[in-house]
């Protein structure tokens, strides 16, 4: 479809494309701002406990290693940390399927419609690519959830970036199939335009991601304190409560007993 | 492509997509029925399937959760995803990848063009109806948590036995917590925030009408959500659910979990639709300099929910995965810290109140100059305020966290930047005060909330500076002086302030007006009600009564008991202002189009008001509040000052 | 309603007194904000009493036990009348626009008769410059008093590093659910589920708890701080009167949270002495 000589207009509403458009673009940023602060949250986790490494718990341990009153946790030799390696491995196929797909939003936007399906095909092999790649990383990880605070932290921040892929992935099947269809043009291309912001926006979480799990895995606190055994799992049949105390002021107990801690 | 053409709001000729069968494709067979039905099915579903694979007792792994866990985890998340298929959300997202977009008439019909009372139970986008439902929804969750805070103050009344056992009392408290801080984050928000905004910037609808519906129709689906967990347990911890405790806690807690999961979602939904509306969508000539004080409090509560919820939101994910999938984020004997919980708990937990209060301030001065007949009392101040307020918002959170222990020195940092929020909250006082200032009171129901809310808010914000000192709070935190002074804050200004909103815009809303005698009688009554139960709670909290305990020492029972009686007596009241609002809607005294002699936008547009709100969209010339007349004494000092000058000039 | 002013032909001396001089004079001559003037004056009186009303509250159970408690109790003293003059003068505003201005009721809406004010420097200023410097006071005053509080109890520093340290006493508190459990190990780990403190002498708390979040809250000592799984938080205290007085828990630890509760004895430094004896604790202080 040749650029028309007039503006093209939006169909629900009549208004200009254009006008569409640019409140699609805030609508977008704030959508991202959310985003945003859903990874840092998730950042944020990984770093605090890195830094506390409460009860030695940080690090995954190799063989799993009951706490003791004497036992200070997982040594640095036992601990199984990620290979760094894939996290690298997947944000490049990410970065690599963002930078297909800006292609094909700059193609559509000169007018190269065939040019556009193409990038935006590619950009869509990459993210299954990377979607496997990181599924795969996650099943094949030497540590599970519950080992180690790092366990938890570092399956959480893979499992958010394949939530961001599979969004990502919608997308961009909309975006070939809005192309092939010419829906997406060299006049009316806002959306390509938004989907490459969000994906520069994932390239930007997966490396932060990628980051963290690079240069922050032994924790700084090599001293930590060990507090044993907690019983933090549910509790089967309360105990039977004391009666509710007297006031205050009444004369005080007996001499107390010693109670076994 | 379709060579079809059609009149869109006047414009002629605008191409249109092919048009699919008869407007609104599937969406005409879709709506509240559907979405039930498909809800459950996927629900009991989800968990048949999800019971039959999970492994019995016997063989279940260290950290895989008991049996009735994953079926009731299952059976919500089918439930969500069900009612959201049924009610036909899924089909936009759909069409748009399939390249089928939505024709001029398939929008008509999905705001609900000539689709009578039906349009109400439907996913229906015209941001009227939108602001209609958020109002139904907002009186069921209230009338949820006004009962379970009759239950409450029933146990605490009773001070001689036991009424509920103590499961059923911490599930209690928790439940009323969450469900009454959502019933006040969308109080305003979403009935007024959805049905006035629009039309107070000269717009037609928001900018994102089909996410409108979604926001709402994904909270329907995260109330129901928290309902549901009072049937597996309860949650069993309070509304800020620390973990560990709340991992002890019986199937319930995922209730919790799932509500505040996708409540997140419909939350940051709203909020990205009302700033870009309110950003890119107000009439031409509305500078910010002419754009409503209600405009700019709604912007300011969804840019703070915006940032802040998904911390909230996280801080569940985790507990959840940690509950069902063997996380360690918050179980100190594997690494992870309860104090990770409280921080990203809390950075939510202060900017929500905020998220609350501001948009009821907000409405609250943009009614005054109505029924006092003058401009806001510097509008300027009243902006500073909103703009101070957003801005410390997310800097304060760990004041909450003074006696955890978690970074001792940061107490003196927090400490300064909570004193210094109280500067900005204080404009807008200001401008409340200043408005009253030599102001002919209209004594209508609206106004007469405003005396409510600012005679709360004084009360709350007194006492919340005594919980800003670290030291004082040392005696205070975790008593019942801290809930006094966040009721006080949140219902006795934040509630009271809603409904003098809410009365004011009834008329738009419903085109009757609330009747003002049994809403004043309810109102007040309420207040009354309100004094006796929170001003006696703060009684026992300096006496030195914890909070969230069911039994208590003989010497808070005093209080205690006064609580209880002004907690029945605020449940009257309550259900007198709701007998009011049922009453005036079906059968009130209809209202014009502009009963209150209103000279902003929203006022203008005819009633019923048509589906598109103005025939032509208007254009703003003038500043906003034109109200009254010039101060007499002003020209006496012009007067005054001419004079002096001859004089002095004259010797 | 008008200004008082001399008679247009008497004479009138040059004056280098500022208008806003004349303005504030004139306008205090208004009846309305004289009426304002006096209710605040009036209403603020009224308020007075509630700054020994909420000490008599806090004081049901007993005085103070220590000077950290006294110094909550002034400080709520001191900032309740700090925040009497605005809260008083908002109050003042709302009775008097109910009573002195004009009101219109019924269905038709008012003629457009109020002054079209839209600001007022002077009065905004002085509520800005008001409200910060009260704001001020009460951060330094905050920031003074935890300072205060911080270099006679534990904060961030190990109970060997204290001030005093050597000769404090230091007791484990533990909180489990739903018992308190006291250990005194410079008593050769002597337990006790009652707190029993020596008058007139530091006392160290180091905290936690063995399942979930709990809050250790000495309430007549004016002493709290969280007893965590995972952490150890410390705090400290020195009581001055012997006495019985109570220890609470204040977060919410499952089903008997509101029975967690305790007794705390603080005895003169001989009774106390003769109970580590007794209890079968070796080295007494």
């Amino acid at each position: 479809m040749s650029a028309p000589t007039e503006e093209t207009l939006f169909p629900t509403t009549g208004e200009p494309v254009a006008t569409i458009a640019r409140r699609g673009r805030v609508g977008l940023w704030l959508m991202i701002v959310a985003d945003v602060a859903g990874t840092i949250a998730l950042l944020i986790s990984y770093t605090y406990l890195w830094s506390l490494n409460v009860n030695g718990g940080w690090a995954p341990p190799g063989a799993r290693v009951p706490f003791t009153e004497s036992n200070t946790g997982p040594q640095k030799a036992d601990a199984t940390w990620a290979a760094e390696w894939p996290f690298w491995v997947i944000l490049l196929l990410v970065l690599l399927s963002t930078v297909a797909m800006w292609w094909s939003y700059k193609a559509v936007k000169a007018g190269f419609e065939a040019a556009a399906v193409t990038g935006a095909v590619l950009s869509t092999l990459l993210m299954v690519a990377a979607l496997i790649a990181q599924w795969i990383q996650i099943t094949t990880f030497p540590f599970g959830p519950s080992d180690g605070a790092y366990g938890s932290a570092v399956i959480l921040l893979c499992a958010s970036n394949l939530f961001h892929m599979l969004l990502v992935l919608f997308l961009l099947i909309g975006i070939v199939n809005r192309t092939r269809k010419g829906l997406i043009s060299q006049d009316v291309n806002y959306q390509s335009q938004a989907v490459s912001y969000y994906m520069t926006w994932v390239v930007v979480a997966v490396l932060l991601g990628a980051l963290v799990t690079t240069f922050f895995v032994e924790s700084p606190n090599t001293d930590p304190a060990v507090f044993g055994t907690f019983e933090t799992g549910a509790k089967s049949a309360p105990e039977a409560p004391p009666s509710p105390s007297a006031t205050p002021s009444s004369s005080p107990s007996a001499s107390p007993s010693p109670s076994a801690s | 492509m379709s060579t079809a053409t059609t009149t869109v709001r006047g414009v002629e000729q605008v191409t249109q997509p092919p048009q699919h069968g008869k407007p609104g494709g599937i969406m005409r067979h879709l709506n509240l029925g559907t979405g039930l039905l498909t809800g459950i099915v996927f629900a009991v579903g989800a968990g048949w399937i999800v019971a039959a694979l999970t492994p019995s007792s016997a063989t279940t792994p260290t950290f895989a959760p008991a049996e009735p866990e994953y079926v009731y985890l299952a059976g919500l998340i089918g439930w969500v995803i069900g009612f959201m298929l049924g009610m036909g959300a899924f089909i936009g997202p759909l069409r748009w990848m399939m390249g089928r977009d939505l024709t001029h008439d398939d929008a008509e019909y999905m705001a609900g063009k000539d689709l009578g009372v039906k349009r109400y139970f439907k996913f229906t986008t015209d941001h009227k109806v939108v602001g209609v439902q958020y109002l139904v929804v907002t009186l069921v969750i209230f009338g949820f948590g006004g009962t379970l805070a009759m239950l409450i103050r029933t146990e605490l009344g009773v001070t001689w036995s036991e009424v509920f056992s103590p499961e059923f009392y911490n599930s209690l408290i928790g439940t009323h917590g969450i469900a009454m801080i959502i019933a006040m984050i969308i109080a305003v928000s979403g009935p007024l925030g959805n049905f006035i905004v629009p039309m107070m910037i000269g717009a037609r609808d928001m900018a994102y009408p089909r996410l409108n519906a979604l926001s709402l129709w994904l909270l329907v689906a995260a109330a129901v959500c928290l309902i549901s967990s009072m049937f597996v347990g309860g949650m069993q911890d309070g509304w800020s659910a620390y973990q560990p405790l709340g991992s002890q806690a019986p199937p319930g807690m995922l209730g919790y979990q799932l509500t505040i999961i996708v409540f997140a979602i419909s939350t940051a939904i709203a909020s990205v639709n009302l700033m870009t509306t309110i950003l890119t969508m107000r009439a031409k000539g509305m500078t910010w300099s002419r754009t409503p004080i209600f405009v700019y409090g709604i912007f300011a509560s969804s840019l703070m929910g915006l940032y802040a919820f998904p911390f909230y939101q996280y801080s569940q994910i985790l507990a959840l995965t940690d509950r069902v999938w063997g996380t360690v984020f918050f179980n100190p004997l594997y690494g992870g810290s309860v104090w990770l919980y409280e921080n990203l708990f809390w950075l939510l937990g202060h900017p929500e109140v905020y998220v609350i209060i501001i948009p009821t301030a907000a409405v609250t001065l943009e009614l005054m100059p109505v029924f006092l007949r003058k401009p806001l009392f510097s509008y300027n101040f009243a902006i500073a305020g909103i703009v101070g307020v957003v801005a410390l918002s997310g800097l304060v959170w760990a004041h909450h966290m003074y006696m955890t222990g978690w970074a001792p020195a940061v107490n003196y940092p927090f400490m300064l930047s909570t004193e210094m929020i109280s500067i900005p909250v204080g404009f807008l006082v200001l401008v409340a005060i200043g408005t009253f200032w030599r102001g002919t009171v209209w004594t209508r129901l609206p106004l007469m909330a405003v005396y409510a809310l600012v005679f709360n808010k004084m009360i709350g914000g007194v006492t919340g500076i005594y919980l800003s000192d670290v030291p004082a709070d040392q005696y205070f935190h975790g008593s019942m002086f801290v809930v006094a002074h966040f009721h006080y804050m949140l219902m006795g200004a934040g509630l009271f302030g809603a409904m003098g909103g809410i009365a004011f815009y009834f008329p738009k809303m419903t085109g009757r007006i609330l009747d003002e005698r049994i809403g004043s009688i309810g109102l007040w009554t309420a207040f009354v009600g309100f004094q006796l139960t929170f001003g006696s709670m703060f009684v026992a909290g300096l006496q030195g009564m914890p909070r969230r305990v069911l039994q208590f020492d003989e010497q808070f029972n005093i209080s205690n008991w006064i609580s209880t009686i002004g907690a029945y007596i605020i449940g009257l009241g309550m259900l007198i202002f709701l007998a009011a609002i049922i009453f005036s809607w079906t059968s009130g005294v209809r209202a014009s189009g502009n009963p209150w002699g209103s000279k902003s936008l929203e006022w203008q547009t005819a009633q019923p008001v048509p589906l598109e709100n103005f025939e032509v969209l208007p254009v703003v010339t003038e500043r906003p509040y034109n109200y009254g007349v010039p101060d007499p004494y002003d020209e006496e000092l012009a007067a005054e000052d001419g004079d002096r000058v001859e004089k002095v000039g004259a010797s | 309603m008008t200004a008082t002013m001399p008679p247009p032909d008497a004479p009138e001396a040059p004056t280098n007194r500022p208008p806003s001089m004349h303005r504030v004079r004139n306008w205090m001559r208004r009846p309305y904000a004289r009426w304002v003037m006096v209710l605040t004056v009036v209403i603020g009186f009224l308020l007075l009493p509630l700054c020994w009303l909420l000490l008599a509250a806090m004081n049901q159970t007993g005085a103070p036990a220590s000077e950290i408690m006294q110094d909550i109790e002034t400080t709520v003293f001191v900032f309740t009348i700090v925040s009497i003059p605005i809260t008083a003068f908002v109050f003042a505003v709302l009775v008097y626009s109910l009573l002195g201005w004009k009101h219109v009721s019924g269905d038709e809406v008012p003629a457009d008769e109020s002054p079209a004010i839209r600001g007022n420097v002077i009065g905004a200023t002085l509520w800005t410059v008001v409200s910060s410097l009260l704001a001020m006071f009460l951060v330094v005053w905050g920031l003074v008093e935890l300072a205060q509080i911080t270099a006679n109890s534990y904060g961030t520093i190990s109970a060997d590093e204290q001030p005093g340290g050597k000769d404090a006493l230091i007791v484990n508190v533990t909180g489990q659910q739903w018992v308190w459990t006291f250990e005194y190990p410079q008593h050769d780990g002597l337990t006790s589920d009652v707190l029993y403190l020596p008058k007139d002498r530091a006392v160290y708390f180091n905290v936690t708890s063995k399942d979930v979040i709990h809050n250790f809250w000495a309430v007549e000592l004016g002493v709290k701080i969280d007893a965590n799984p995972g952490a150890i938080t410390q705090t400290g205290v020195t009581p001055n009167k012997a006495g019985t007085f109570n220890v609470r828990c204040a977060e919410l630890c499952g089903l008997h949270h509101a029975y967690m509760e305790t007794q705390i004895q603080v005895l003169e430094k001989d009774a106390f002495d003769s109970w580590v004896r007794e209890s079968g604790g070796g080295r007494t202080s």
